[in-house]
């Protein structure tokens, strides 16, 4: 589970976050929804100690990490994938050796273990036959696949999601959707997409937080966003995609 | 109004400072950080050979130019104004101290500057703006050990055997023109190099090359770490990684020199 307690942040003068609270249990999906820059990526980066806030508490299953030390924050993060909005591939690797670089680093596991996983993740995101390839021979979405293998290549108990369709064609949102799906439905993994693209939200999300002028101002299950009756809402449910 | 435009003067004169001093403490934290990193060298012993590579074995055609023409120049010049004091047999000897403590460390360190910094630079500060960095320490790996331990104990490594090939390069160049231009024979030209070459010669030399490793990794890496604003952004962290170390690069090569000349 991860909880944000009164998260404030600012980047100079900006305020970017104002006393955000929301919680992401284990096992649901939980979408943050929002304009384009108002701060939905930075929460994820928070949740992982990427960034430190100027204010509140951020906790991974009940431990503090919002001071810890970036070495203790490593064993944390490992409880967490993250998807990455541009993917963040090593370009000079192969979708194989992308897919197996943080069990080799990270976890001293034998080498016939990290060619089973790799293979596994292979297989699930559809990308067989693409092992040897780099990453800039790929399309966007499968890409995108090989991103979701690589932050679940490590079985972590959440992943978090940077707008995981942005820049895609309809039919691979489809099929990147539908891969977050069953990841809940198979694996019982928790999840927390970022996106600005409402259709998503009410596709995969259980719960959805709305975040807006640096304010959570809508925190509830998927279905009772149609019942807030706040203008911004009221104004996104109309225009569905959200470039405000 | 006059006063209205001093406020703003200071105002930003104080953000500068400000952001001077914020940058200055970054970049000591990233330095003790990369240093701290030094005993996972055993565990990346891959990347500190392929950055050994990088900036030694790959590095070798751009110093040994370097050196043979500033050598071969040197010769031409310093024959030419010893020709006129009658001490042309002075060649060896002054073109040796030239090389061996200025002229070889400083080309190295200039030419691995723009080459190894450059690099360092330019690779680093994009796999920053594409969140490469980010997705290091999301994973739980620590890109300091990783990315930057790896290319300074490369360097610390490299840029000895780097500076002894610039200062061979560079004697063996002067050697050639004062036999074959100044019409010297290479027995009074060695004859004046060896001999009087002190130890104090070769200790201003070399203890240049990884004072020179240290700032040109740092700075490069740390300005790559620090790149912001997409492709635009990576080239000016890249040219900043160069300016920057090249200038240290020539503080410190006066700075070694005086120190060390003036104690032993």
């Amino acid at each position: 589970m991860i909880e944000l307690q009164n998260v404030s942040l600012k980047y100079g003068d900006k305020e970017i976050l104002k006393k955000v609270s929301l919680t992401v249990k284990d096992n649901t999906i939980k979408a943050i929804l929002g304009p384009s820059g108002v701060g939905k990526s930075t929460i994820l980066k928070l949740m992982l100690g990427l960034i430190k806030p100027n204010g509140g508490k951020v906790l991974v299953d009940g431990t503090d990490i919002t001071n810890m030390k970036e070495s203790a924050l490593y064993d944390i993060r490992r409880k967490m994938g993250m998807v990455f909005q541009g993917n963040a591939l090593f370009d000079s690797l192969t979708i194989s050796q992308n897919l197996g670089f943080f069990l080799r680093e990270n976890m001293k596991l034998p080498e016939d273990e990290v060619n089973r996983r790799v293979t596994e993740q292979i297989q699930f995101a559809g990308l067989e036959g693409y092992e040897d390839q780099l990453p800039e021979s790929l399309s966007g979405g499968m890409r995108r696949r090989v991103a979701i293998g690589r932050a679940l290549i490590f079985k972590p108990h959440m992943i978090l999601f940077d707008e995981p369709t942005a820049g895609l064609d309809p039919v691979s949102s489809k099929k990147i959707l539908s891969l977050i799906a069953s990841l809940r439905n198979n694996n019982n993994l928790g999840a927390v997409i970022v996106t600005h693209i409402i259709d998503d939200v009410f596709n995969v999300a259980d719960s959805v937080a709305v975040l807006y002028q640096g304010e959570i101002i809508f925190d509830d299950v998927t279905e009772k966003l149609h019942e807030s009756q706040h203008p911004f809402i009221r104004s996104i449910l109309s225009d569905k995609i959200l470039e405000l | 109004m006059p006063v209205t435009y001093i406020r703003s003067l200071e105002k930003q004169l104080e953000l500068q400072l400000k952001g001077f001093f914020l940058t200055m403490q970054e970049f000591f934290l990233f330095s003790l950080r990369s240093f701290m990193a030094f005993p996972k060298a055993i565990r990346y012993w891959r990347d500190v050979l392929d950055q050994a590579t990088i900036c030694g074995t790959d590095s070798i055609p751009i110093v040994l130019v370097s050196a043979i023409s500033i050598g071969a120049l040197l010769a031409i010049e310093v024959g030419n104004l010893l020709e006129d004091f009658g001490a042309k047999t002075m060649l060896g000897r002054s073109t040796a101290l030239s090389v061996i403590r200025e002229l070889g460390p400083l080309l190295m360190g200039l030419m691995l500057s723009a080459r190894f910094g450059s690099r360092n630079g330019a690779e680093l500060g994009a796999m920053q703006i594409s969140e490469q960095i980010d997705a290091l320490r999301a994973f739980g790996t620590d890109p300091i050990a990783k990315l930057v331990m790896p290319r300074l104990v490369a360097a610390l490594i490299m840029f000895l055997p780097l500076t002894a090939l610039s200062d061979f390069a560079g004697l063996q160049s002067a050697a050639y023109m004062a036999e074959h231009y100044h019409r010297i024979d290479p027995g009074i030209f060695w004859n004046a190099v060896y001999p009087r070459l002190a130890p104090k010669d070769f200790v201003v030399g070399f203890l240049k090359a990884p004072v020179f490793a240290i700032i040109i990794t740092l700075v490069s890496s740390f300005n790559g770490f620090s790149a912001r604003g997409g492709t635009a952004g990576v080239g000016r962290s890249t040219i900043k990684g160069i300016v920057v170390s090249s200038g240290l690069v020539l503080i410190a090569n006066f700075y070694v020199s005086k120190i060390v000349l003036e104690n032993m």
